[in-house]
């Protein structure tokens, strides 16, 4: 009987550390979707912080204008000759690092698959304004899956950034404004 | 004389139930302050269980408009409302310039909106059950009926 008597204690004691470590666990996963906007000129600051959670119970619920069962149609990124769908199938298959390049007198464009990301920087040589987008691939997978020729699934793509570290998406830095759209775990948008 | 400490043991029983009932869904709180000398000051504490049951009496043919507004967003804000009071504390919204500064943050299940700017300061907390419940409401208000 002495063996059960002290095996009860142990046991106690190690289920309630292991519920309060996966309650601390749990308590600590929220993500976030943080959105910065700052304009050194004007001092003028926005910032939207929405836990990803949120985000993916709110889009599928949304059907208006292009975005319908939490997709969203892409038709006028292809009127101007860019078709984002058909570059992120191409990406798909493509050997990491291989980049598109674009170079012309208005913006240098580049697009890579660097580290399981995709990488997008555009420079824009008359507004001499930089743009930085960085998208996890299991993200960029997400955007693409479930979709027809002209549709991002967003929802998708919102899911698949619950599973990833902390990341910045999308830099902008100009002149007039810099934004900057990241994900992590803090409920403030502090870096 | 113990006839009446029983009529005042139910008169506080009731008192007290319904005071919790009042105050289940917390409370609506709005303050305005304008900065200007003299300037109004709206302080206005009101118990949200109040809303629907005030939103009763308004006729329907008032509520038309809004109702009618609101339909096409009810399954965006019915998903929206929940996820919202499952969601942690802390800000949603931030716009600030020199001149003005709003803050929406979501604080213990209510909504909460600041506003200051050089003409006034404005503060407005809602409890999220409350503001869905009264929601619903308005967008089932028929004009017919």
């Amino acid at each position: 009987m002495k063996p059960t008597k002290t095996f009860l204690p142990t046991l106690a004691v190690s289920s309630t550390l292991l519920l309060a470590v996966t309650l601390a666990f749990a308590a600590s996963t929220t993500r976030y979707l943080h959105v910065r906007v700052t304009n050194p000129t004007t001092h003028e600051l926005v910032r939207v912080n929405v836990p990803l959670a949120l985000a993916e119970k709110i889009i599928p619920a949304i059907n208006h204008g292009e975005l319908r069962d939490g997709k969203i149609r892409i038709g006028n990124f292809s009127a101007d000759n860019v078709n984002l769908r058909a570059i992120l199938d191409a990406l798909k298959t493509a050997p990491e690092g291989e980049f598109v390049t674009v170079q012309d007198t208005g913006d240098d464009v580049r697009v890579a698959k660097e580290h399981g990301q995709m990488v997008v920087h555009v420079i824009d040589k008359n507004s001499h304004e930089n743009v930085d987008v960085t998208v996890p691939w299991d993200v960029v997978q997400a955007l693409v899956s479930d979709t027809t020729e002209n549709q991002l699934n967003v929802e998708a793509a919102i899911k698949a950034l619950e599973n990833v570290g902390d990341t910045t998406l999308v830099r902008v830095s100009g002149h007039d404004e810099n934004v900057r759209v990241w994900v992590d775990s803090r409920n403030t948008d502090s870096e | 004389m113990i006839f009446l400490a029983k009529l005042g043991i139910g008169a506080l029983g009731t008192a007290l139930v319904g005071a919790a009932a009042l105050s289940s869904e917390g409370f609506i709180y709005v303050n305005v302050l304008e900065h200007q000398p003299g300037g109004t000051h709206i302080n206005v504490l009101v118990p949200a269980a109040l809303v629907p049951a005030t939103l009763r009496f308004v006729p329907n043919h008032h509520l038309a408009k809004a109702s009618q507004q609101l339909r096409p967003y009810l399954p965006a804000i019915d998903a929206a409302i929940p996820a919202l009071n499952d969601s942690p504390d802390g800000v949603l919204v931030e716009v600030a310039d020199p001149g003005e500064h709003v803050l929406i943050t979501k604080r213990d299940g209510s909504i909460v909106v600041d506003v200051n700017d050089a003409g006034e300061t404005v503060h407005v907390s809602v409890p999220l059950r409350a503001a869905q419940s009264a929601i619903h409401q308005i967008a089932e208000a028929n004009p017919a009926d």
